[in-house]
């Protein structure tokens, strides 16, 4: 239950705000007493009506009787803080969670409906506006009263806006609103379409965008404009992000752009904008305000150019545009040969490359292919058909050469008996001794060969004899005659020497008895020059 | 008839001298050869091979060995002059050929100088057998431990190089200090002085092996 006296007082508190509502700026140039107690009127009923939402302020009410204009400031700002940054935390949940913002309007905050209906009254007029128009409110503020109301505007302007804002969706629009469709953002893109058909820039809610603004202004080129608009519009959409979600510092820095771009059309064109700007910005609708602006600068330029000057911009900006992609650095794509640190991060994964493979790609294997295999080595272990590298046999035709070991032990036999054993040799082959390895060892490898043999025989089915190996056996030039004779019987015709051993000679070797006369003419004439030559060479020598 | 065709056939060759010979030359006396006995006008034959005192025992205790060959076989005598440490050989009367006073004066060389007998007997046996020496000064000047290492490489851990040597050149090796003396024939001593030469000079034995082995190869072949 609100007690009388505070109604009366709220009355009139409401009064007075809508006085000030309705004074002319220039009014406020020149100090006035009944507008200072509005305004403090007014200022008294807002941080009372403000309280109930601000947790921890130490006032119950605002004192405003004979206080200095900083110290009720201090006050304000005392109970605002806080606020602000419940209001901020507020606004992050709303983002997050869209859907409290109905569960909000169908319970309802507490404590203020009424207090809602009210400055519904107040806003319905401005709603659209409102939201939109921010950055010029705060040019025209010169009065500490001014700024301090405007602040406290602001504040309540917040907070409205979030409730707003809220209703605003819920009531006004009638559920159109949900996560597909904002009214925000449709609102952004029509006027960043009229900004780049119409040639006009933008207001921007960074810095540095304001700058860039300022460059293209200083351009002067509508075109220029345009492209910079075209990409600023996507960065901005993604700063709009940010600053919803609680950049203060933004809104102070655009504050300061503002003043440079105020426009008299802004001021004192309309009455609406005025309150609007007189009201505290949201936050929230930087960029629509901007753009609202535009819109607005727009209709009134529509006037000016014609159809046809249209069209000629139009195509205008469009050769420009095809010039500046002419003289810009091709892309990548387009550059011939590019290595990996001319281009992006991960550009070539975004483009569809084709390049031939060299390589043939791996067999995909399925089941099909394996059971394949699997049949095929079932078939080759049952027929018993492996792939088994057969090694070449090298087949040896004559015998390994024997090797002399070099005896490292005194000799038993003296060396009288060395040269025996030789001279018995050169002259009688049968006593030839063997010379390698020992003989028992020979007469058993030579016993076991034989057996294998036979056996060899019997057992195999196809049985092939080894090959004939060579071996190494002593050829002795003896005449036929030494070997028919009754000792020598080890000795075969086989060990003997062939005629070509015997004797290798060429030409026509003829006996005594063959030659002709005119032979053994030319054979005694050979006889006796080379007598005659001796002799000379023997009367040379005495004499 | 024949001296007369050799004399007209002189006379075609030399012209200007010529001696008109009218009475025919008596004919050629002929000759026994000389024995070892008779050589020298009738004198007997002597050598004398010094003993060093090293070789002392050890001919005392080959003694018997040494005697009967030269004495049996070769008739000549032999003794051993005490005094003057001396072994003396003489011709006999039934010498048959001279050189055997030359072939057991050198048996008797071959024993003093290291050899043993029955390697030594080769030389009463075989004539183309001979001894050869050298010194290792000849191969290389080498002093102290150098020369000391050479000699090891010589004759290899106890004696198998030279053994290997021996036996692959069918020679006989003596390594006296510095001196080294080959016994054998002629080829069979280059072979093994090549070897030798080789080692002192410091190829290692390895070396030296894988020649002889290819030189013994060789030598076996011939046959």
């Amino acid at each position: 239950m609100i007690p009388s006296a505070m109604v009366s007082s709220t009355e009139t508190a409401l009064e007075s705000l809508h006085h000030i509502k309705s004074t002319e700026p220039p009014e406020w140039l020149v100090p006035k007493q009944e507008l200072s107690q509005a305004v403090r009127a007014a200022s008294k009923l807002l941080f009372s009506s403000l309280k109930p939402y601000c947790p921890k302020s130490p006032f119950d009410q605002l004192l405003t009787e004979g206080f200095d204009v900083e110290q009720i400031w201090q006050q304000i700002d005392l109970q605002s803080q806080p606020l602000l940054s419940s209001l901020r935390r507020e606004v992050k949940k709303f983002e997050k969670h869209p859907e409290e913002i109905s569960k909000l309007k169908d319970g309802g905050v507490g404590g203020g409906e009424k207090k809602k209906k009210v400055l519904e009254q107040i806003e319905t007029d401005n709603v659209v506006n409102d939201d939109e128009d921010d950055d010029d409110m705060d040019m025209d503020e010169d009065d500490d009263d001014e700024e301090e109301e405007d602040e406290e505007g602001e504040e309540e302007e917040k907070e409205r806006g979030t409730e707003e804002e809220s209703e605003n969706e819920g009531e006004e629009k009638g559920g159109i609103e949900d996560k597909f469709l904002k009214i925000k953002e449709l609102q952004e893109y029509l006027e960043e379409d009229e900004a780049r058909e119409f040639g006009l820039k933008k207001k921007k809610t960074k810095a540095e965008s304001k700058k860039e603004e300022e460059d293209t202004e200083e351009e002067g080129d509508d075109d220029d404009e345009d492209e910079n608009e075209g990409s600023e519009d996507d960065d901005d959409e993604a700063e709009e992000e940010e600053d919803e979600l609680g950049l203060f510092d933004g809104n102070d820095e655009e504050d300061e752009d503002d003043l440079e771009n105020a426009r008299y059309e802004d001021f004192f064109s309309r009455k609406k904008n005025k309150s609007s700007k007189e009201k505290a910005k949201s936050r929230d609708m930087l960029e629509e305000d901007s753009g609202s602006d535009d819109e607005q600068d727009v209709d009134k330029r529509k006037d000016g150019p014609s159809k046809h000057e249209k069209e000629l911009d139009k195509l205008r900006s469009k050769i420009e545009e095809m010039e500046k992609a002419n003289l810009d650095p091709k892309v990548w794509t387009m550059r011939g040969e590019v290595t990996a640190a001319q281009r992006q991060k991960n550009s070539a994964l975004e483009v569809d490359l084709d390049f031939e493979h060299n390589v043939r790609p791996a067999p995909v294997i399925t089941e099909e292919v394996t059971a394949s295999l699997e049949d095929l080595i079932k078939t080759r272990i049952s027929e018993g058909l492996f792939d088994d590298v057969q090694k070449a046999r090298t087949s040896s035709s004559k015998a390994p050469r024997e090797i002399k070991e070099l005896d490292e032990s005194k000799s038993k036999k003296g060396l009288a008996e060395v040269y025996e054993e030789e001279f018995v040799q050169k002259t009688d082959p049968a006593s030839a001794l063997l010379t390698f390895s020992d003989e028992l060892k020979k007469e058993a490898s030579m016993l076991f060969k034989k057996l294998c043999l036979k056996l060899d025989a019997l057992s195999h089915f196809h049985f092939t004899p080894k090959p004939v190996v060579e071996d190494m056996s002593i050829q002795t030039n003896v005449p036929a005659l030494a070997m028919e004779e009754i000792a020598p019987m080890a000795v075969s015709d086989a060990a003997m020497l062939a005629p070509e051993e015997v004797f290798s000679g060429k030409g026509d070797i003829k006996e005594e008895a063959e030659l002709t006369k005119a032979e053994r003419k030319r054979r005694r004439a050979n006889k006796k020059r080379k007598f005659k030559a001796e002799a000379a060479k023997r009367m040379g020598k005495k004499a | 008839m024949s001296t007369e065709a050799a004399a007209t056939m002189e006379i075609e060759t030399v012209p200007s001298e010529s001696k008109p010979e009218s009475n025919p030359l008596p004919p050629k006396p002929k000759f026994e050869p000389l024995k070892a006995h008779e050589m020298s006008d009738g004198r007997v034959q002597f050598r004398k091979v010094s003993v060093p005192p090293h070789r002392y025992s050890p001919l005392k205790k080959y003694w018997m060995d040494i005697y009967t060959p030269v004495y049996e076989q070769m008739k000549i005598d032999i003794r051993m002059n005490l005094k003057a440490r001396k072994v003396e050989l003489k011709t006999r009367q039934d010498t048959p050929d001279i050189s055997n006073l030359q072939k057991c004066a050198d048996f008797v060389q071959a024993f003093m100088l290291g050899f043993d007998v029955p390697d030594a007997i080769a030389l009463l046996r075989l004539d183309e057998l001979y001894v050869e020496s050298f010194e290792i000064k000849d191969v290389k000047t080498l002093r102290g431990e150098h020369l000391s290492r050479a000699i090891g490489r010589l004759s290899g851990k106890g004696g198998k190089t030279k053994f290997a040597i021996e036996n692959s050149t069918k020679t006989r090796i003596v390594i006296a200090d510095t001196k080294i003396h080959i016994l054998g024939s002629f080829a069979n001593i280059k072979i093994a002085r090549d070897s030798l030469c080789s080692l002192i000079l410091g190829s290692p034995a390895g070396k030296v092996y894988s020649k002889l082995r290819q030189v013994s190869a060789r030598l076996a072949e011939r046959f």
